[in-house]
């Protein structure tokens, strides 16, 4: 029942495409983040998904379900505003048991409902309070609260953690992720913050400009970027991806990087997929996933700028088209304006098309 | 889970204070600089007041031959008073003007929350409507009457359109019949008011916040009750403004009313303002409207920081 | 030239302590960082720079000179404020020309110093554009373009690029320490993102409800933080601070720990913590993984050890899962110790 289909699904405003025909099947029980720039189309997506707004055209499938002619407050979704929309003329516990009252539940009901979810998200002393100023952190809890004492088997939240401090989202997002395994609602969650959805998620829908570009796993999306724009939109600091054109030395193929020089050698498979692609391509790598040393042969570019950001220290290397980062841990030492020979771990190294910027021979 | 504390703009939460004695000269200095403008303020204000409360104490009256500062003369005390107490005329006026005001601002206030709420949405042609409803407030409430009059005339448009609609010859005597009159005196302050009514309520609907509204919808409320919930709630304030500038406007009904009745047939439709209006210029007894309308002023003062001090509460609980 | 200096500067509002005998000296050509929480005094001690406040006691130099009685106007202190504050109605050339318009510059000098800062922000090409027309970014260096025609002796940003999304975040602050190396001009900067802090910052002074707790550079800070409080700041995952009386149950193992008189919690960084799979013969009491959130290349791995909770951060992608066992070490050399007043003890 809890599992979402989404068939052929897009949405216009006007002469405006908000959502380029968009086909997604969520499990029931599953946490998906929807991830992309502002305007990419998660959010209006996610608005048809409750019922908000309608589809210009598509299916939206609760299980077997058409959801078509099914108002928003039928669908039995949960739902977490950007803002919370918390009722502010009403104490904690009216917000609490606000969706019970709608549904008729008796009042020994309610309030037995409204302790259990206020002791869960340890809102219990403050259930007397009026919304109103309470601070986000708070508020963001009494917003889940009050969606999840209807127990929906859907949950839908909207970039629930944008509001709240730098130090707090870490917790929160634990506690969120933590909350969804033990609950095992189906979780659709928008954020623009890919650190968010990399961390909770069961699986990842990357969206740009109203068009799906990659559906997968954190790790698999991060690994095997469909696209550039997957590429650089998941990581901090994103994918590397320097522009070059296959070569062929005596040993095997690399990728002639121009001024940067030559990348150690492919692995056979990727060097197969390539032989038959030919053209210009664009070289990506992991920040993470390369060293840097002072001597020796290979990819050769000066470092430009040094970041030491607690743990990790990034390494910005060479111009323009072709400037790059590495990231290395704290304790490694670079010198600003030295040139330095950088050696990606060519395992995870990954190539794209330049011209259409889909990856080329996905994966390993 | 850890609680950290809501960030705020730093910039902004610490307002500068000056000290304390710094603050009472700038407190004392201001007094001085607008100590001119409150006298006058005061004087305005205040003197008729006080005048109105020392005629009233006489049976003075502009035919007696004396100024009025010399109605000492014919001090009677509380006589106006005790008089007014047993004048089954003002009371029957009072009754009647309390009856026009518990029929018509309920009246206009249903319409005009029906009107709001339909047009918090958009349809087509709102615009045009919306010119159209806002009319009959900006006719002055004198022409406004000559219509009505017109209108409730036995031969009048009125009685044309229901002996269309009944489709046997109607020819009721709105404005000569006691009970009708009052009836025909009241839909002309609805129509004349509703659209004031409309405008504050639809100004306040529209900022009860849309998100909120949706949320409850997803949380199960259907029409009713969010209207119920959310909507009344979060207009609380301005239902309570818009309440109370009709409560005192309607209490003091005169111009169309007197125009369309001139008070009539009888006493019929002799609201307060008629019957003041009366006494004034017909009977020419001042000290005794003096006592009248201090009496009133009382009344409406009371009732009005009674409502101004449940709408404190209310903002108070709110912030 | 730029030097800023505060000798024991308090500033209060009433009874509320904004700032409490601050002393620090800002070099000339340096890029100065102030961090803190939400009112722990990072913008008062803007305005108290700016003139926008007086001091109730100590002393403010800039240059050298004292500039308590000197009026904001004078100060030749130039200020970008959060909210950029552009002109929507002027061009982005309009926008850096106007400070200079109303000096009634000489309008040849006018255009030679536009097209010089134009060029060193690689703005040029935008420069006929109006704000709404420009990117978040592009709008942000047309305000620092803005501060700088005047050619201050110092610059101030007030969490100047906060309102960007998280990648152009990271683009913008390698831009501005660029542009404030070329300029060679001091720059004072009040940010709430300790990642922004520690990248951009030649030193910083950490700020907590107005006292200044510790001022250095942003890997001495990290290093050697002086309290607890300080600790906690600067890092994401955020240090993880423990009662010394854990490390006695066995929950953790920290070979060498011997009971140090006054300890009264210890901090170990994430990235120190070391976790595997637990097997019998580790002994003591497993801890057990609440929950892993992989970065890319990292993974933040959440444990419950005993009563408490333990964030690691490690390489890559290791294979740790929800609810399995394991067990934590830690490189004794990297333990921070504090007393129960929270400072920071030695090793």
């Amino acid at each position: 029942m809890s599992a979402i289909h989404l068939q052929g699904l897009s949405k216009k405003f006007g002469d405006f495409t908000a959502l380029k025909t968009m086909d997604l099947d969520i499990a029931d029980g599953e946490f998906m983040a929807l991830l992309g720039p502002s305007g990419c189309g998660k959010t209006t997506t996610m608005n048809m998904i409750a019922g908000m707004e309608e589809p210009t055209q598509g299916r939206i499938l609760f299980g077997e379900c058409d959801m078509a002619q099914v108002p928003m407050g039928r669908r039995g979704v949960g739902f977490v505003f950007q803002n919370y929309a918390i009722f502010t003329h009403m104490t904690v516990r009216q917000n609490l048991a606000y969706g019970p009252r709608m549904h008729g539940a008796s009042r020994p009901e309610i309030d037995r409902r409204v302790g259990a979810i206020a002791e869960l998200l340890q809102l219990t002393p403050l259930l007397d309070r009026k919304a109103e100023r309470l601070s986000v952190n708070i508020l963001q809890r009494v917003a889940i609260g009050r969606s999840a004492i209807l127990e929906p088997a859907i949950f839908l939240l909207d970039e629930p953690l944008s509001n709240v401090d730098a130090a707090f989202r870490a917790v929160m997002r634990t506690e969120l992720k933590h909350l969804q395994r033990q609950f095992r609602q189906t979780m659709v969650y928008v954020t623009h913050d890919q650190l968010e959805a990399m961390t909770m998620a069961d699986r990842i829908t990357v969206m740009d400009h109203g068009v799906l570009q990659q559906v997968g796993s954190p790790i698999e999306v991060y690994n095997n970027p469909a696209n550039v724009f997957v590429a650089r939109f998941i990581g901090s600091p994103g994918m590397n991806l320097l522009p070059g054109r296959p070569a062929e030395s005596d040993r095997g193929m690399v990728i002639d990087l121009g001024p940067v020089g030559l990348t150690p050698l492919l692995p056979a498979k990727l060097a197969q997929r390539l032989r038959g692609h030919g053209g210009d391509v664009l070289f990506g790598f992991r920040p993470e996933q390369a060293t840097i040393a002072h001597e020796g042969r290979g990819m050769k570019a000066p470092v430009t700028f040094v970041e030491r950001i607690g743990a990790r220290i990034i390494v910005h290397l060479g111009q323009s088209e072709s400037a790059m980062k590495v990231v290395l841990d704290n304790d490694a030492r670079v010198s600003l304006g030295a040139s330095a020979i950088i050696t990606p771990h060519m395992e995870s190294a990954r190539l794209f098309d330049r011209a259409s910027g889909a990856a080329i021979g996905q994966g390993a | 889970m850890t609680m950290a504390v809501a960030s705020e703009n730093e910039m902004s939460a610490p307002a500068p204070k000056s000290s304390a004695p710094a603050q009472d000269e700038r407190a004392r200095l201001g007094f001085r600089l607008t100590l001119p403008a409150q006298i006058l303020v005061l004087f305005i204000s205040a003197f008729p007041l006080l005048m109105q409360a020392y005629i009233s104490l006489t049976d003075w009256s502009p035919l007696s031959g004396t100024n009025w500062w010399n109605a000492w003369e014919m001090w009677n005390t509380f006589a106006n008073y005790t008089d007014l107490a047993m004048d089954g005329r003002f009371w029957s006026a009072l009754w009647r003007t309390l009856v026009v005001m518990l029929v018509c601002v309920p009246v206009e206030f249903l319409l005009g929350l029906a009107l709001a709420t339909l047009f918090a949405d958009d349809f087509p042609g709102k615009k045009l409507f919306y010119s159209i409803l806002l009319m009959p407030m900006m006719v002055v409430p004198a022409v406004a009457g000559y219509m009505f009059f017109m209108l409730f005339q036995s031969g009048g448009p009125v009685n044309d359109v229901l002996s269309g609609l009944l489709g046997f010859p109607v020819a009721i005597a709105w404005l000569s019949d006691p009970k009708l009159a009052l009836a025909a005196v009241m839909i002309a302050d609805i129509w004349q008011w509703t659209p004031l009514m409309f405008l504050i309520l639809l100004a306040g609907l529209v900022g009860v916040p849309q998100d909120q509204i949706k949320a409850a919808t997803l949380l199960g409320a259907n029409a009713w009750q969010r209207f119920v919930t959310i909507v009344v709630p979060k207009m609380k304030t301005i239902i309570i403004i818009a309440l109370a500038i009709r409560v005192i406007e309607n209490f003091k009904i005169f111009d169309t009313l007197y125009i369309m009745t001139g008070g009539g047939p009888g006493v019929a439709t002799e609201t307060i303002s008629v019957y003041i209006y009366k006494v004034t210029t017909q009977d020419l007894i001042w000290g005794y409207v003096a006592a009248i309308a201090l009496a009133i002023l009382v009344v409406l003062s009371v009732a009005a920081v009674l409502a101004m001090k449940r709408m404190a509460a209310n903002r108070e609980a709110a912030a | 030239m730029a030097e800023i200096a505060f000798h024991n500067v308090s500033k209060r509002y009433g009874e509320a302590i904004a700032l409490s005998d601050a002393s620090f000296t800002v070099n000339d050509n340096e890029f100065f960082c102030f961090f803190g929480p939400p009112l722990s005094g990072k913008s008062t001690i803007l305005r108290l720079i700016l003139g926008l406040e007086t001091p109730d006691e100590g002393e403010i130099l800039i240059g050298g000179k004292p500039v308590n009685q000197v009026s904001p106007a004078e100060r030749n202190v130039a200020m970008v404020f959060q909210n950029l504050a552009l002109f929507p109605h002027m061009s982005a050339a309009d926008n850096i020309r106007f400070p200079l318009v109303e000096r009634k510059v000489p309008t040849i000098q006018i255009e030679r110093k536009l097209a010089d800062v134009a060029a060193k922000l690689h703005i040029a090409h935008i420069l006929h554009k109006a704000p709404a027309q420009l990117s978040g970014g592009e709008r942000q260096r047309v305000a620092i373009a803005r501060a700088l025609v005047r050619d201050p002796a110092a610059y101030l940003m007030d969490d100047p690029i906060s309102a960007l999304d998280a990648r152009l975040r990271e683009e913008t602050r390698v831009e501005l320490k660029r542009i404030q190396r070329e300029l060679g001009k001091t720059l004072i900067y009040v940010t709430h993102d300790q990642e922004e802090a520690m990248s951009v910052a030649d030193r910083m002074a950490i700020l907590e409800e107005g006292h200044i707790r510790q001022i250095g550079t942003p890997a001495d800070i990290y290093d050697r933080p002086a309290s607890s409080y300080v600790a906690r700041l600067l890092g994401s995952p955020m240090m993880n601070i423990l009662p010394s009386g854990l490390i006695a149950d066995g929950a953790i193992s920290i070979p060498g720990f011997g009971a140090k008189g006054d300890i009264s919690e210890i901090g170990v960084r994430p990235e120190d913590i070391k976790v595997r799979p637990w097997s019998a013969s580790d002994g003591g009491n497993p801890a057990k993984v609440f929950e892993v959130e992989p970065l890319g290349g990292y993974t933040v791995v959440t444990v419950d050890a005993g009563q408490t909770r333990i964030r690691a951060l490690m390489r890559g992608q290791p294979d740790i899962r929800p609810e399995t066992k394991v067990a934590l070490a830690c490189d004794t050399a990297r333990v921070h110790y504090f007393s129960k007043a929270g400072a920071a003890l030695p090793r």
